[in-house]
């Protein structure tokens, strides 16, 4: 086996206790809810009586106790069944499933922005610490990261699609516009401006605040002395040294932002109209549809777990220390 | 006499109004071998760095550093090579170690990269890193200290600098690798012909390895000239205290600084 | 003053702006008397049209400064008690599992894993989904997924202090394991843990913003999140219904962050 593929399997093993704790934490609290999934389908879908109730009940095993019904899940669990979502009468998979590219894709193209325009702009501002430019791009910076998303998500929304009516208001492309190929693409990446400037400025200037501090704490290191008596010109100390040897942190940052990012995505999500992931916990909750929302947890918990995964490898790679301890 | 290859003139040095080094003025020829001693504070660091370039910025200084041997001012690296106390403060962490020498050696020379990765492994070999093509490829921490030392030593000749300044490069090793790094050293600015000033504490080491010393109490200059006169016939009290202080390690420390007297100075 | 002496101009700045909030949430009944959810005019009256409604109406009639300024009592009360409670849990989490050690470390870390691996947001959804939206429901659904990094900090900091000198004195003096662990380490193990409070209630006021924007907050008060959210549906025709608490939004976060940065850089001038 590849040492590559026998890390992340034992990655993977070494995860299972976390998530059997996030499975067994988020069935007790749902379990807590007042009323059931019946409860709330016949809310939905309108009368039914009492007899038919119990029958749908004994259906979904809600007659039984819940330790019951945790083993009964558990089990289909471990067979990669998900459950049956009582708001979208589909398996709990095959909905998930369905969402879950999209979200992938906004957050992926969101933290490629995030990571990549962020570190070049703590670049510029750690250059020199404590000058103009720095001192400009932190109290900027500072103001960005107050700016909610979903609410920066409305503004863009009036300027750029109400006023000057330059990009779509939401949705994930034209419905029925009928394009294929690269003008269905471009039609896509049209759509993703807005959400993804919307999820990734917070975290832009995240990584920008993240590369200047640690980029002015390096210039203290005294390899970087060394570098100046070597007669090694100022930007490539800036480039090649002082600012690699910082974004190692940043990379880190990376996979403990996945989850809040996850998080982001609900609501920059609902903001767009964009049914992805994120939207579909919010509508898992709106519907009280718990099958659902339990396996919107666990997937959002496995996702993470993946992203914090590829992060650690990519930081092997970066960092030559790690990679000979590992 | 012949031009002197450096001149020192009246350096004043302060950090933040604490003088560190006051009215020092030093020559050294063409390929002499310089030897700085004092104790620690003594300035001595100081004195490398102002002639490196190096000073930081907070440091004000006057008075003149001249190079009348060079045709032009000193560039670092190209003309000046300097080796640092802690060799792993040397070396950027994450940057093959083959690299970062032969970044030194495009830098100076105005040769591609390749040639430049070629020229890294000669020093490379030149500083005695067993199979050194192979090691190009290596990181900082794959190397021992002493190795370390002897990588950062590569990185400051990449340049092929004339003046050497080596700031106690070895008292942050064990005593058996000193010896290796002070025979390589030696045998290095043998080879090229380079001038050396080099910091110390180890008046054993000065009196083995330099043709001049240097010696400097709080800052000043309190007595310079060949080694075998300044050691054996010392002028200055402070220097004989310092004489006295590395035959007799075994005494007491307070005792050994007993008979530097201040007032005698 | 000496506290306000220590501190530096962008936190000075910080403290001027979260004080005028809470003097706004303070006197919110005596500038805007009545129910902020009562209709008071005509409706989208636009910002400074009026003098009645300063900052205009919503599209039922609504007063908009009315709305901003009993918001800022739910936004300051729900992210003061959710960040409290969230730092309390933390560190007494942090406190148990760096003392402790062993079998209870591993699970209590593996719980905090756990908590780090669902997203904040979705917890609080999710806890919101079970209890209903209320003021204190919203506190903990808040802190469930705020109170992690409080944990690893002051269990760092616990396992740097467990070996010190008082904490063997307070061995020798026969002192249970647990009273030494909340009475001599947990105290001492606070300093950093306070630094994280200004990151905590900035993420739980932006955590409020959105669950009340996705219409899980609580139905009888008035939320800048769900003033944003009314505002939403005719951002067409009047934007600044939704941008106008949005700002107050930034300003809160922003003062926030001032205040947090410069506490955070004292602390690291005072070792």
């Amino acid at each position: 086996m590849p040492p590559i593929v026998s890390f992340f399997l034992r990655r993977l093993l070494g995860a299972l206790p976390v998530l059997v704790v996030v499975l067994v934490g988020s069935f007790l609290l749902l379990e807590a809810a007042s009323g059931d999934a019946v409860d709330s389908y016949v809310a939905r879908s309108g009368a039914m009586d009492a007899e038919q109730m119990a029958q749908l009940r004994q259906d979904w095993g809600l007659d039984k106790g819940p330790l019951y019904r945790f083993r009964a899940y558990a089990t289909a669990l471990a067979e990669g069944d998900l459950g049956w979502s009582t708001s979208f009468e589909r398996p709990v998979a095959s909905v998930i499933f369905e969402r879950l590219p999209i979200t992938l894709l906004l957050m992926g193209v969101a933290t490629a922005l995030a990571f990549s325009l962020g570190s070049f702009l703590g670049i510029l501002a750690g250059a020199s610490p404590g000058s103009f430019r720095d001192r400009f791009l932190s109290i900027a910076s500072l103001a960005i990261y107050a700016v909610p998303g979903f609410w920066l998500g409305l503004v863009l929304i009036v300027i750029f699609a109400v006023d000057l009516r330059w990009l779509p208001v939401g949705g994930i492309e034209t419905i029925a516009s009928g394009k294929s190929g690269l003008a269905r693409l471009g039609d896509i990446a049209a759509h993703l401006i807005l959400p993804v400037a919307s999820l990734a400025m917070v975290y832009l200037v995240l990584y920008l605040r993240l590369m200047r501090d640690r980029m002015s704490e390096i210039w203290r290191d005294p390899f970087v002395s060394a570098l100046e008596a070597r007669g090694i010109s100022r930007s490539r100390i800036v480039w090649r040294h002082v600012a690699r040897n910082a974004v190692l942190p940043v990379v880190t940052m990376l996979g403990l932002q996945a989850a809040a990012m996850l998080g982001g995505s609900v609501v920059v999500e609902s903001v767009f109209a964009i049914p992805g992931f994120g939207r579909l916990a919010a509508e898992a909750v709106a519907r009280r549809d718990t099958p659902l929302l339990l396996g919107v947890i666990l997937c959002s918990a496995v996702t993470v777990i993946i992203a914090n995964l590829l992060v650690d490898l990519a930081y092997g790679k970066l960092d030559p220390r790690v990679r000979a301890g590992r | 006499m012949t031009e002197p290859y450096l001149q020192v003139k009246n350096l004043n040095v302060s950090y933040a109004a604490i003088p560190a080094l006051a009215n020092v003025s030093i020559d050294l020829a063409k390929g002499e071998r310089l030897a700085v001693i004092g104790e620690s504070g003594s300035g001595k660091s100081t004195l490398a760095m102002a002639i490196a370039g190096l000073l930081p910025k907070q440091a004000r200084s006057s008075g003149t550093i001249d190079f009348p041997g060079l045709s032009h001012s000193p560039k670092p690296g190209k003309d000046i090579g300097v080796l640092f106390q802690d060799p792993s403060g040397s070396l950027d962490p994450v940057m093959k170690i083959g690299d970062q020498i032969a970044e030194v050696a495009m830098t100076h020379q105005g040769i591609s990269w390749i040639a430049a990765r070629v020229r890294a492994a000669q020093l490379l070999d030149r500083v005695r890193i067993p199979k050194p093509l192979s090691r190009l490829n290596s990181y900082p921490h794959e190397f021992s200290g002493g190795q370390k030392q002897r990588i950062a030593m590569a990185a400051a000749l990449a340049g092929n600098p004339s003046l050497l300044i080596a700031d106690e490069p070895t008292s942050a090793l064990d005593t058996v690798v000193q010896r290796h790094i002070v025979d390589l050293l030696d045998e290095l600015v043998r080879e090229a012909g380079l001038t050396l000033l080099f910091v110390t504490h180890d008046i054993a080491l000065a009196s083995e390895r330099a043709d001049t010393i240097a010696v400097l109490y709080q800052g000043r200059l309190v007595e310079t000239g060949p080694t075998v006169r300044v050691l054996g016939e010392p002028e200055h009290p402070y220097t004989r205290a310092l004489i006295n202080t590395h035959i007799s390690l075994d005494t007491p420390r307070a005792k050994r600084l007993a008979e530097i007297n201040v007032a005698d100075l | 003053m000496n506290v306000w002496r220590r501190l530096n101009l962008e936190a000075r700045i910080g403290a001027v702006m979260l004080s005028i909030l809470v003097l706004m949430a303070l006197l919110a009944p005596l500038i805007a008397p009545g129910d902020p959810l009562a209709i008071t005019g005509e409706p989208m009256v636009r910002p400074f049209a009026s003098e009645a409604h300063v900052l205009g109406t919503d599209r039922l009639g609504r007063d908009v400064l009315a709305g901003l300024l009993h918001g800022t009592r739910t936004t300051l009360l729900v992210a003061f008690f959710s960040a409290a409670a969230a730092l309390i849990v933390g560190s007494i989490v942090g406190t148990l599992s760096g003392y402790l050690g062993g079998f209870a470390d591993t699970v209590l870390m593996r719980i905090t894993e756990a908590f780090q691996t669902v997203p904040g947001f979705l917890l609080a959804l999710a806890a919101i989904s079970v209890t209903g939206p209320s003021v204190p429901t919203l506190i903990f659904a808040i802190s469930l997924g705020n109170w992690t990094q409080a944990a690893r900090v002051t269990r760092a900091e616990v396992l740097s202090l467990r070996e010190r000198d008082f904490v063997a004195a307070a061995r020798t003096l026969g002192m249970r394991p647990l009273e030494i662990a909340f009475r001599e380490i947990l105290p001492n193990a606070f300093g950093p843990t306070v630094s994280l409070a200004a990151i905590s209630v900035a993420a739980a006021i932006l955590i409020e913003a959105a669950l009340s924007f996705l219409g899980f907050g609580d139905p009888n008060r008035v939320t800048w999140g769900s003033m944003i959210a009314e505002g939403r549906t005719v951002l067409r025709a009047a934007p600044y219904l939704s941008i106008v608490p949005g700002i107050a939004l930034v300003i809160t976060v922003l003062s926030v962050h001032l205040i947090g940065r410069g506490l955070s850089r004292r602390e690291r001038l005072v070792p």
